[in-house]
């Protein structure tokens, strides 16, 4: 045990003097988080700017300019129609709403009374709301207007026990990624040490092979145990994410994600020659990975096409895991599978790495 | 008693074409110190690396305080101190660090104020390894061979790339070394630092031993005649030097002229007489007579100089 406690001090002992791991282990997902929570932060009071024309000085118009006020997403200036459509042209509005002068004449005539929705259709998911949202208004008032009894009523129900902002997805989605981080670059030391011939070094004494790795594969997971915790604490304090499943099983999942990125990191970087050239490797795993697991945003986001890519990636289900355990989201793939896949990338990896893996 | 701390017999070891060491034998007894001289890819390193286990050989026996190396190697590890030619540390731990961290790795280990005492880095105890000369860098991995105290001390061309007074420093702590009765085999093709530390040396040249016993022998051996050795702006072929009254030999390199006679007093007046003649007496420089040395033993056995 000796050696093994020995070579773990050390290596922290290098890390906390190592201001570049410092910042990358501690200082960047944290940066990412509050970077990506300010971002986000404003996503729970979503506003729309209409515009609305109101030529009709009926009852109608007006009971239908009121309704439209009081829809909470709508902020409503009112203008002459020109001046509405400039300022929808120049973006500043998202939709202008005409409601003609002989509404209330037309109605009374036993005719279908037309209100005007101008929109841009190229600012797709807001028009869609828009529109959604002046379909009801208008419901309504055909209801109230023609005085039918409303026989059915939408209750809205939350799978969800606890609503879900944008910072509880992004949460734990940054502790998959610092995992991802932390696990991938854990190898380089041993490339470091490799070429600037540490590992002969240490080959020159009764030191196993063996324990060179156990110690620095433990000093990785010491590692992501306090990284996730300030992660969590980080977010809890300032976000106010709470972890709501079992501390137990988050933990658990901070060491399965961190062996299975850990051992990908090693047969990723098994045959470089340098750190020079251990780096792109790394990179080139790291950051398609990032993007394409659903960390950041859904995977349903993503093009149908990309699908299996996704489901073959092990972020996917760290990320998937996490905000399982820490916000009780609606789960991509029952925990099992998730622990499944996760294991199954680690016992190949383990084999791949001891099989490939150069120490000269 | 005598069972010699290093035995190898008929040791050969290649790399695809390159017959780095080709059937070398020699065994080295306690407390002497060994060195073994050589131009750079003359098999020094090839060598040193399987006496400590770090390469295997193609064929031929090694032992090592009397165990097979091949076979007990964690054994024989346990009790030998090796430095590598390139210092290769963890630059950012501290010197005692570093040390305490290798010390962790043996059951048996020093106290690291002896090894730094050894080594005369006791000032720099604190310092982060990234931030030491070269030269005290250097120092720190000879001292890392000792931490665990070993019987059996390797050092790959320790005072390469020394300045001369950190080099007489490491020589001295190598001195200590021996007179606490540790064995020191040491490579390196500085012949000056060979004659003044070494009981026995065996030079090697193109992987094989051509010659071995102790300084003093070896110029015995090869050498009756002393050197006349200067310098002189006047370009001449060997051939010429060695016509000269009284020299055997000549050796010449640019405007370096190494002659070696038996009779001093005739050669040398031949070579005033010389560069009077020429009216150079003014260029010839350097002008000296010495003994000779391992370098002449070099030079006279292979022809060739060792160069850096």
């Amino acid at each position: 045990m000796k050696p093994f406690n020995k070579l773990v001090i050390a290596s922290f002992k290098q890390f906390f003097r190592d201001r570049t791991a410092l910042f990358f282990t501690f200082a960047f997902p944290l940066l990412f988080m509050i970077i990506f929570g300010l971002v986000f932060s404003g996503d729970n009071d979503i506003s729309y700017d209409v515009g609305l024309v109101n030529q009709d000085n009926s009852i109608i118009g007006t009971t239908f300019s009121e309704s439209l006020q009081m829809v909470p997403v709508f902020k409503v200036s009112e203008g002459t129609l020109d001046e509405m459509l400039v300022e929808l042209k120049n973006g500043d509005l998202r939709a202008v709403i005409q409601i003609p002068a002989d509404v209330q004449s037309t109605i009374n005539s036993g005719k279908v009374a037309e209100i005007v929705v101008y929109y841009d259709p190229a600012q797709t998911t807001s028009s869609q709301v828009i529109l959604s949202a002046l379909g009801q208004i208008a419901n309504k008032a055909n209801n109230i207007i023609t005085q039918q009894p409303v026989v059915l009523k939408l209750s809205e129900q939350s799978i969800q026990v606890h609503n879900l902002r944008n910072i509880d997805y992004l949460v734990p989605g940054i502790l998959a990624m610092s995992i991802l981080f932390l696990g991938l670059f854990g190898a380089l030391p041993m490339v470091e040490w490799r070429e600037k011939q540490v590992l002969k070094r240490f080959g020159a004494t009764p030191l196993r092979r063996s324990t060179i790795v156990f110690s620095q594969v433990a000093y990785r997971l010491v590692l992501a145990v306090i990284q996730a915790l300030i992660i969590i604490s980080v977010a809890y304090f300032a976000f106010n994410v709470e972890v709501v499943g079992s501390w137990a099983v988050l933990f658990g999942l901070v060491i399965l994600g961190t062996l299975t990125f850990v051992s990908l990191g090693y047969l990723a970087v098994s045959r470089a020659r340098t750190t020079e050239s251990a780096m792109p490797i790394i990179q080139l795993i790291q950051f398609p990975m990032l993007f394409l697991s659903g960390v950041f945003f859904p995977i349903d986001f993503m093009p149908a096409f990309m699908r299996p890519v996704v489901n073959a990636l092990p972020l996917t289900y760290l990320g998937d895991t996490f905000r399982q355990v820490m916000v009780e989201a609606t789960p991509l793939h029952p925990m099992t599978v998730n622990l499944a896949v996760l294991a199954g990338w680690l016992v190949v990896s383990i084999v791949l790495a001891i099989r490939f893996f150069r120490w000269e | 008693m005598s069972i010699p701390v290093i035995e190898v017999k008929n040791l050969v070891k290649t790399y695809g074409p390159i017959t780095a060491v080709n059937n070398i034998s020699f065994s080295i007894m306690q407390s002497e110190v060994f060195g073994m001289l050589g131009p750079n890819g003359a098999g020094k390193t090839t060598t040193v690396e399987i006496l400590e286990g770090l390469r295997s050989a193609d064929s031929g026996q090694v032992s090592i305080l009397g165990m097979n190396v091949a076979k007990a190697s964690d054994k024989i590890k346990q009790k030998i101190g090796i430095q590598l030619q390139a210092p290769s540390l963890l630059p950012l731990l501290k010197v005692d660090e570093i040390l305490d961290t290798f010390a962790g790795l043996y059951q048996r280990s020093l106290p690291i104020d002896q090894v730094l005492s050894i080594v005369s880095l006791e000032e720099s105890r604190h310092v982060l390894v990234k931030n030491l000369s070269g030269g005290q860098q250097q120092r720190l991995s000879v001292a890392m061979a000792l931490v665990n105290d070993p019987e059996l001390v390797f050092l790959d061309e320790p005072t390469t790339g020394l300045d001369p007074q950190a080099r007489r420093g490491l020589w001295s702590a190598i001195e200590n070394m021996k007179t606490q009765g540790k064995t020191v085999f040491i490579t390196t093709h500085y012949m000056e630092e060979a004659e003044r530390l070494c009981d026995r040396v065996a030079i090697i040249d193109y992987g094989k031993i051509i010659a071995m016993g102790t300084p003093g022998e070896l110029i015995k051996n090869n050498f009756e005649e002393k050197a006349i050795q200067f310098e002189l702006e006047y370009q001449a072929p060997e051939a010429f030097w060695m016509s000269l009254p009284g020299a055997i030999r000549a050796a010449t390199e640019g405007n370096d002229v190494v002659l070696y006679s038996n009779n001093i007093p005739v050669t040398m007046s031949a070579v005033l007489r010389l560069a009077e003649e020429k009216n150079l007496t003014g260029q010839l420089r350097d002008l000296r007579v010495r003994e000779a040395t391992l370098e002449d033993v070099f030079l006279k056995i292979t022809g060739r100089r060792i160069r850096e």
